[in-house]
């Protein structure tokens, strides 16, 4: 499903350009999660941001397909409706636009892209509703304005809602469990594990081990400088929150 | 035309010696010569007078033979709603007023006060009401129960310098719309809004003007007592247009709020200016004034509170002016200025212009939003504030403001 391979990618400009993405290849095969842990400044977030095509960062070598089309050479808002979502390690706030008019222009957006029909205003709110429901978020949430005023937890629920709502293909979830307390950490994985499916993927970026007690990986990677050195099972997972990176890195090198 | 006459603007374009022409074939009349000698003392405003530096009205008007397209389609027109039209050749009005309303047409011209501060203002008050000419208005508002009036400012034709002088009575309640939709070659428009104690005066104005043309509005609002007004602007400019609102808290408890958005496309330029006098103690005025301007593009802020130094104690004021530049090449200009010589008052302002937040722009991309989309979405919600006290118009100035924003 996505298939990355031999990627490197710099972020800043000219002389002050510094490469963080250096020779990264992985593959999610389709109905698969995969879990990237490492230590800060391994490259997680730009990963993310490199498939997803933000500003700033720039691609030297490699390429990265989903479902063999090339996403790399694509717009942010074409990745998107094909259906690459990224939940932030950040959500931006956006004043005076409310949730409900943000994710359903988005759905519709993503709806045109493909050639379907928009979604009614009734289908969208009971939709909606189920989705609120299942996440524990306040009616009132949905019509404030995107993430202004949320808490971190909010902020990160919302994440979800709006992936639980659009209904990507693949999934990368940066640091998703930052800022969570245990109930809240619960009930997002409870909305992420809703996604899971035979014709979805996922790739689950975290720091700590806690995150995929819920959301059971079927793969682990190691990223550190730019690239995989370590891929094994869910116990990989375990033994870096035993021994930390610094051991597993030892060991690769 | 007298050499006397001539010689009144020192210089002078071909448009101005129309306009001395135009003035010339009135009836003669000491006051409208007082009001056109305040105009001829600065003649056509332009670069080289400070309060005019970014916006050259000399430059900008060619001539009054200028082909104007037609007036721009008003989105304020309310069916019932009693409706005022002023035209190069004069005014209308419907056959039966609201309760509370009183209009008056004069045939003359009338004083003006601070017409040495506002010569567009003067040209329009020396040009209206005389026969065959555009209409000098004066307007009385007695009744406590809201009065609903629209007006509408359009051509076709030369020039239109229409005036209307209202007196709201204490408590008196005027809620009033203004449509600027051009249509001729120059327009200029005075309005005056005198609110005795306790009257609340509700002004929401919508300004469209071709690319052609020059179009003023010059707004003189003096408050008594507790009265209070909220002024809404929703603009798209000209060639050049510019919007003057000059208030003045006359005595204790007046309030004023006088919000406004611009959104100025390629070879559009927008001019806002306002100077609040707080002649009075514990008077308030809130203004947020938002704009978002394309390559080509002008936009213009030029806010000024004077706070004197007896009269002025415990003034509390705020003035907000943030700007979007959405293209290289975009041009903003603001002068935010507080004058303040009194020491017990609260006096805030801020005055930013950047381009939209990328982090946010991203955002809306990684959903599905596409650029454009995104870009129109988020101007959208950023001028939104300065809509927010439209009341009933507010829905249909936030449609002008998006259908523009789909457009671009």
């Amino acid at each position: 499903m996505l298939k990355i391979q031999n990627l490197s990618a710099t972020v800043g400009e000219g002389e002050a350009a510094k490469t963080i993405i250096n020779g990264l290849s992985l593959e999610v095969p389709a109905g698969e999660v995969h879990a990237i842990m490492g230590p800060n400044g391994a490259g997680k977030s730009t990963l993310s941001y490199v498939l997803t095509g933000r500003d700033g960062y720039e691609v030297t070598g490699g390429a990265a397909t989903l479902d063999g089309q090339d996403i790399l050479a694509m717009e942010p808002e074409d990745r998107a409706a094909a259906g690459l979502f990224l939940s932030f390690q950040y959500p931006v706030e956006i004043p005076g636009v409310p949730v409900m008019t943000f994710v359903r222009t988005a759905m519709n957006a993503q709806r045109k892209a493909r050639g379907e029909a928009e979604i009614s205003a009734p289908d969208y709110l009971k939709k909606s509703r189920e989705v609120a429901k299942m996440l524990n978020l306040d009616a009132d949430m949905l019509k404030r304005p995107v993430n202004v005023g949320f808490s971190g937890g909010e902020k990160k629920r919302l994440e979800i809602y709006q992936m639980l709502m659009l209904e990507p293909r693949f999934m990368v979830l940066d640091e998703t469990d930052s800022g969570l307390d245990i109930d809240a950490l619960r009930t997002v994985a409870e909305g992420v594990n809703a996604l899971r499916a035979p014709e979805r993927g996922m790739l689950v970026i975290t720091h700590y081990q806690r995150l995929l007690d819920h959301i059971k990986p079927d793969k682990v990677h190691v990223l550190a400088k730019g690239r995989i050195i370590k891929t094994g099972g869910p116990e990989l997972a375990l033994r870096l929150e035993e021994e930390g990176y610094d051991g597993v890195l030892a060991e690769a090198v | 035309m007298s050499a006397a006459l001539k010689d009144m603007i020192r210089n002078p374009t071909v448009a101005e010696l129309e306009l001395v022409a135009r003035y010339a074939a009135l009836k003669a009349d000491p006051r409208r010569e007082r009001l056109f000698e305040a105009f001829a003392q600065t003649g056509l405003p332009h670069r080289r007078n400070e309060e005019w530096r970014w916006s050259d009205f000399k430059a900008a008007v060619t001539g009054l033979d200028v082909p104007a397209a037609p007036p721009a389609a008003d989105p304020l027109a309310t069916d019932g709603v009693t409706t005022l039209k002023f035209t190069p050749q004069g005014y209308t009005a419907p056959a039966t007023l609201p309760p509370g309303l009183r209009l008056l047409a004069k045939d003359e011209a009338q004083a003006m006060s601070g017409a040495e501060n506002a010569p567009l203002g003067a040209l329009a008050a020396a040009l209206s009401g005389a026969k065959n000419a555009p209409a000098t208005l004066l307007a009385e508002v007695t009744d406590e129960a809201p009065v609903r009036l629209h007006m509408v400012f359009s051509g076709p034709g030369a020039i239109n310098a229409a005036r209307v002088v209202f007196l709201l009575r204490p408590g008196a309640r005027l809620e009033v719309s203004e449509s600027h939709l051009g249509g001729a070659a120059f327009s200029t428009a005075l309005v005056e809004y005198t609110l005795q104690e306790g009257a609340k005066l509700s002004r929401v104005v919508y300004q469209r003007g071709g690319k052609t043309e020059a179009q003023a509005i010059t707004a003189l609002i003096h408050q008594d007592a507790d009265a209070e007004t909220k002024q809404t602007v929703l603009a798209f400019g000209a060639k050049v247009a510019r919007i003057e609102t000059r208030l003045v808290h006359q005595e204790t408890g007046s309030h004023a709020t006088l919000n406004a958005a611009y959104l100025a496309g390629d070879g559009y330029h927008i001019d806002f200016t306002s100077h609040v006098r707080h002649g009075a103690r514990a008077c308030v005025t809130r203004q947020v004034t938002k704009g978002a301007v394309l390559d080509g593009g002008r936009g213009v802020f030029q806010g000024k509170f004077h706070v004197p130094r007896n009269a002025g104690q415990q003034t509390d004021a705020s003035m907000q002016h943030n700007a979007l530049l959405l293209e290289e090449g975009a041009e903003v200009f603001a002068k935010p200025e507080l004058e303040i010589l009194a020491d017990d008052v609260q006096c805030a302002h801020g005055n930013t212009s950047g381009a939209l937040d990328q982090n946010q722009l991203f955002y809306l991309r990684q959903r599905g939003i596409p650029l454009e989309k995104a870009r129109a979405l988020l101007t959208e919600a950023f001028i939104a504030e300065a809509l927010e006290e439209a009341g009933d118009h507010q829905e249909a100035l936030r449609a002008e403001a998006q259908s523009w924003l789909s457009e671009v």
